[in-house]
């Protein structure tokens, strides 16, 4: 059956239409990457009104292939001028950079190239083993579980997308209330329309997307009027081979590192909220630490390559395993592939990988296609993906509004989701300027009508609010929302407050209770192992903050805050 | 305005809007069937809502008002320097709502090229060789896009009164 859903899978993505189609998504997703302040997540979303007159398969196939090559973009314009294109490729400038400048721009290139192909092929492994076992697990999920869930995942947005949580929580809250203007799913009664035909509709959310996310970014960009006129980015040499064999060499000499950063994006991408920002730092500050000679970082070591764009290109298989085995986006860019799932009328839950394999399995052979078509076109166009760095800023600001304006009006051909596209381009651009992150708003808005069919059903089957504290999986995402709620004082803190030491024992102990008390219901001796294992793990943090003689010091971590 | 004020009047603002979507809920009609009614939803993120504008407006009456948060730009003071400062986004958002009222008149096609040539001027100069070029990016870039939306997606772009068909 399984080999069956492959074959038929791969029928729908080799045809020369969608090879071709990935192949521009990929070259979009390259330029997108290369140009800084271009987010990924602005190359995804505005890919999307392009997608909806192909069938599913295809468009997803393209949307995925400009994901792949968005992550993989931002290494070039890091390692060449010093500036990232991307987040995501943060922590790849500091050893990229200075090995560039050292005169071996060849072999730093490579080794982003091939550390990127290597994290995006272990992550999409890890897609395909993970993402039907996940999806296993979620079909235990009832109502008041899922309902938990996206509580659960607009928590961990709001913490780690921002520096002040409460703006996260406000702005996840104003995703969630934007979803309910109109008529609400389930009974049709108008909701917030003040007599107006086009609130009566609804905010379109693509176009709600769109107007917060690029619209808002754009103007972000252009605000300066110097920095508008300016080239993206003036400095750094473009005349560069890369060195494939050198590149392949190294990196094969440090599979260790590749294995454990690609491990680390995944597992990063698979927790709602962390992306590809946070994976690289992390990654970077783990293969520093393991390090025989950790003083050489920043140098121009192949290790502080290897480790970032390992990370950060297995950060979307991740993503896309919670995205697919549950139905809730990893991050924007996965909130928006969920946007287009639903465009599609697919619904993403834990049945759809068993109720559409052909689709779901059409999207992880896109996902490793897409990595060797980005191999190939990195090492080809190189001079090309430099090159759009020298665009100034206006005239791409100006453009990409156009393309918004058109690419908005083919979602529905209605007049009223321009005017949506402008309010929520005002919207977002205001809640940037008073430091109010949007991942969360984002996710509110994708999450919301979810978040609201299951907490009706939940109380259409019990109308006690109890089953949401009794039910293991309600309780199990309770209780890590709360964590996850406090992890900003925790991270603030670490390092100076005593209560810091024992955060991680106490969530250890507290998330132990649920996966016990689904051993004892179902019988299920894996969960009593791991829950066995999650106290012993607190048990043994908490004995090493004993033997350390509760060090604050010893204990402070690096900073997991999105960029 | 120094950044505690600017934060608490936001957060003043935020609970005021609370208060007003809240009594707009009520308009919100009950049927007497379904179990879980329309308004219900809605009023529980308004009360969580609530709560966080007015924890938010705690936060910022307690921070220190010299310990604006690192890497934030300093704002002008007065409204003319504020609109300055904001000029390019102003011409952007004007611009754009300009593009949205005029669709009707000149369709997709001219209207986005108009647009975009405009915004470009506006952004970047209108010098004669500036006007020359915005005027060429203007053409391709809207004229490409139009072509592969209509040609190529078979997506029906609203035409304009002024010139038929376009």
């Amino acid at each position: 059956m399984i080999i069956e859903n492959i074959i038929l899978a791969f029928g729908e993505v080799l045809t020369i239409k969608t090879v071709l189609l990935m192949t521009l998504g990929v070259a979009g997703g390259l330029v997108a990457g290369a140009i800084p302040g271009f987010t990924i997540a602005m190359a995804v979303v505005l890919t999307l009104p392009f997608t909806f007159s192909m069938p599913p398969s295809q468009g997803l196939a393209t949307m995925v292939s400009v994901l792949v090559g968005g992550l993989s973009g931002g290494l070039m314009a890091g390692i060449l001028t010093g500036i990232p294109g991307t987040p995501s490729s943060v922590a790849t400038t500091f050893d990229g950079f200075p090995m560039a400048r050292k005169g071996k721009p060849g072999l730093a290139l490579g080794l982003g190239v091939w550390s990127s192909f290597s994290g995006g092929m272990i992550s999409a492994i890890l897609l395909v083993t993970l993402a039907p076992q996940l999806a296993r697990v979620g079909l235990e999920f009832q109502p008041w579980d899922y309902f938990m869930l996206v509580m659960f995942a607009l928590t961990i947005t709001a913490s780690l997308s921002g520096k002040n949580l409460v703006k996260g929580l406000i702005a996840g809250a104003l995703g969630l209330l934007v979803r309910t203007v109109g008529e609400d799913e389930a009974v049709g009664m108008a909701r917030f329309d003040f007599g107006s035909e086009m609130l009566l509709q609804g905010f379109d959310f693509i176009a709600v997307l769109i107007g917060l996310f690029a619209f808002s970014q754009l103007l972000n960009d252009v605000r300066d009027p110097a920095q508008a006129r300016k080239s993206l980015s003036e400095k750094g040499a473009i005349q560069a081979r890369i060195e494939h064999r050198a590149a392949i060499k190294e990196i094969a000499k440090r599979w260790t590192i590749v294995l454990r950063s690609a491990f680390i994006g995944t597992f990063t991408g698979i927790l709602p909220g962390a992306g590809g920002s946070v994976a690289n730092i992390l990654a970077y500050d783990q293969a520093k630490k393991a390090s025989k000679h950790p003083e050489k970082f920043g140098t121009g070591i192949p290790d502080g390559v290897i480790a970032p764009e390992t990370s950060n290109n297995a950060v979307e298989g991740g993503a896309l395993i919670t995205m697919m085995a549950l139905g809730i986006p990893g991050d924007v860019t996965t909130a928006v592939m969920l946007g287009a799932l639903l465009i599609h009328d697919v619904v993403p839950s834990p049945t759809f990988i068993a109720e559409e394999p052909v689709l779901a399995y059409s999207i992880f052979i896109a996902f490793f296609i897409a990595n060797f078509i980005m191999l190939f076109l990195q090492s080809g166009m190189l001079r090309v993906f430099i090159l759009v760095t020298r665009i100034r800023m206006y005239f791409l600001a100006a453009i990409i509004l156009g393309f918004c304006g058109m690419g908005v009006f083919a979602l529905n051909n209605v007049d009223s989701d321009l005017w949506t596209l402008l309010w929520f381009g005002i919207l977002g651009f205001l809640m940037r300027h008073f430091g109010f992150p949007l991942a969360p708003m984002i996710l509110g808005v994708v999450l919301g009508n979810i978040a609201e069919l299951n907490l009706a059903r939940a109380v259409a089957i019990d109308d006690s609010f109890m089953p949401f504290f009794t039910r293991p999986w309600s309780l199990f995402f309770l209780i890590v929302a709360v964590f996850s709620a406090a992890f900003p004082w925790f991270q603030n803190a670490r390092g100076k407050k005593m209560w810091t030491l024992f955060y991680l024992p106490v969530a250890c102990f507290a998330v132990a209770l649920p996966l016990a008390m689904m051993a004892l219901q179902h019988g299920s001796v894996p969960r009593g192992v791991i829950a066995v294992i999650v106290v012993a793990s607190g048990a043994y943090i908490l004995w090493q903050r004993w033997q350390s003689g509760w060090n604050l010091q010893a204990h402070a971590g690096p900073d997991l805050k999105e960029g | 305005m120094n950044r505690m004020n600017r934060d608490a009047w936001l957060a003043v603002a935020l609970l005021l809007f609370t208060g007003f979507m809240l009594w707009a809920s009520f308009d919100i009609r009950e049927p007497d069937y379904g179990v879980l009614a329309p308004s219900v939803w809605p009023r529980i993120i308004l009360v969580i809502f609530g709560f966080l504008s007015a924890l938010y407006l705690m936060q910022s009456l307690r921070a220190d008002p010299e310990s604006a948060p690192e890497g934030e730009e300093e704002l002008p003071a007065s409204l003319m320097g504020y609109l300055v400062y904001w000029r390019n986004p102003i011409i952007c958002f004007g611009l754009f709502a300009a593009y949205l009222a005029l669709l009707p008149v000149l369709g997709m096609l001219l209207d986005g090229m108009a647009f975009v040539f405009v915004l470009l001027c506006a952004l970047g100069g209108w010098s004669l060789r500036d006007i020359a070029i915005h005027a060429a990016v203007a053409v391709i870039a809207v004229g490409g896009m139009w072509s592969v939306f209509t040609y190529g997606l078979r997506v029906l772009m609203p035409t304009g009164m002024l010139i038929p068909g376009l």
